[in-house]
């Protein structure tokens, strides 16, 4: 019993090992676009841009690990969301993505961070737009 | 006091230099995976209260988990236990892992979790109460080298709506050391943040930084006899504060609601994220972070 139960364990951290240092692919994914019914959406503090310094703290705590300190300096293999490419897009379809993430690319789904502090975060990702096209 | 007073501010100078998404439970799981290639480090403490005549106990358990990906969390736990005028054991370890086989966010979101564990008797973490309970009476000198290979599966189903969680967790228990038949326990769980709009400054003790719900968790008994007698059950108010961007607190009274149950199950835990682990290791050794 002794063996089967250490062969087990050893198969798990391997298996562990291996996967894991395999990760997820960077790079784009085509094939995560919002539904035209959320991307339709339209965010319910859009009147209130105050609370976009909400959303740069939410975004420093939970994002920026991933996007950089100042999201559209980023170092790291994460969106540039300052970009065109990501301005682009409705706030309905932002919302959308950071609400359901997409887990082969490695973006968490922040669900659990309620839900209007996600627009805080969209209101925050349209002033990173403002910033990179010098405040147009 | 002097020694509280240092712990409060080496807490707090940490929780400065350290944003994950801490749930506040100690038993029940939701559907939150770990972020990918950060890893948390969380310290656990469980006072255990139990019934008239019986020793209190002290099980503190370290946990570390690791994102592997999106679809991926790995949790390593080690564990040990006090008991008041008897022993202090080294009660095992646990490795389990938590998969989400669906991508994005759904209504209801099924996670699986596989646990492998090698702990002894002695083991007082209550981090997950299966099959039939009693009181624990034993002397932990006695259980210490009575140590026991199990596998455990649970189904975590998990919904966000409206900021609250809602998880339901279903348990199964194998013990490959003795024939216990499978044993069953169950977790349910709900909590909310005190405030759903976050501030711009950096407080500290704004409602934004609170989440508070509620557990209730025990046994089922086993496949040697299913339902409720002879099981132990809980109650749980749970509170969480983070109290810097990357930890938490967590605090926990759990009260027993059956005879087989402890009095009281206190739970206090602290939290710590270290954001990027996996890309620091690589770079360690050289790797492109």
């Amino acid at each position: 019993m002794k063996i089967v139960s250490t062969s087990l364990f050893f198969c798990l951290m391997v298996a562990a090992l291996a996967t894991g240092i395999a990760q997820q692919p960077a790079g784009p994914d085509p094939a995560w676009v919002a539904p035209a019914k959320e991307a339709a959406r339209r965010n319910p503090l859009a009147g209130r841009p105050e609370l976009a310094a909400g959303g740069q703290k939410v975004f420093n705590r939970g994002c920026a690990v991933c996007h950089g300190d100042e999201a559209h300096r980023a170092a790291t293999k994460a969106h540039d969301l300052g970009s065109a490419a990501v301005q682009a897009q409705s706030d309905g379809a932002l919302f959308w993505k950071i609400t359901n993430g997409n887990a082969r690319k490695g973006m968490p789904s922040w669900s659990s961070t309620p839900e209007p502090q996600r627009w805080q975060l969209v209101l925050y990702i349209r002033s990173l737009g403002k910033t990179a096209d010098g405040g147009r | 006091m002097r020694t509280l007073a240092s712990l409060l501010t080496l807490l707090l100078a940490l929780s400065a230099l350290a944003g994950a998404q801490e749930k506040p439970y100690f038993v029940t799981y939701d559907h939150t995976m770990e972020e990918t290639g950060n890893l948390e480090i969380s310290w656990q403490n469980t006072i255990g209260l139990q019934q008239q005549g019986l020793p209190t106990f002290y099980a503190p358990f370290g946990e570390f988990e690791y994102g592997w990906s999106g679809w991926w969390t790995s949790e390593l736990y080690v564990e040990g236990a006090t008991q008041a005028h008897d022993s202090t054991i080294f009660t095992g370890w646990r490795l389990e892992n938590r998969f989400k086989p669906l991508n994005g966010e759904h209504r209801v979101n099924p996670i699986l979790y596989l646990e492998y564990e090698r702990v002894s008797e002695g083991s007082r973490s209550n981090v997950e109460v299966v099959g039939h309970s009693q009181p624990d009476a034993t002397s932990l000198h006695d259980l210490h080298g009575v140590k026991s290979h199990e596998l455990e599966g649970k189904l975590i189903l998990s919904s966000n709506a409206r900021g609250w969680n809602i998880s339901e967790n279903f348990i199964l228990e194998k013990n490959l050391t003795e024939d216990e038949g499978v044993e069953f326990g169950y977790a349910l769980g709900v909590y909310r943040p005190l405030s759903m709009i976050a501030s711009g400054s950096n407080c500290r003790l704004c409602r934004e930084n609170f989440t508070a719900g509620m557990e209730l968790y025990g046994g089922l008994g086993s496949t040697q006899g299913f339902g409720f007698r002879d099981t132990a059950h809980y109650l749980a108010p749970v509170l969480a504060w983070r109290v810097g961007k990357d930890s938490t607190l967590k605090l926990s009274p759990g009260f027993g609601l059956t005879s087989n149950s402890a009095r009281m199950l206190l739970r206090v835990a602290y939290t710590y994220e270290v954001e990027g682990f996996g890309a620091k290791v690589k770079k360690l050794f050289g790797g492109r972070p």
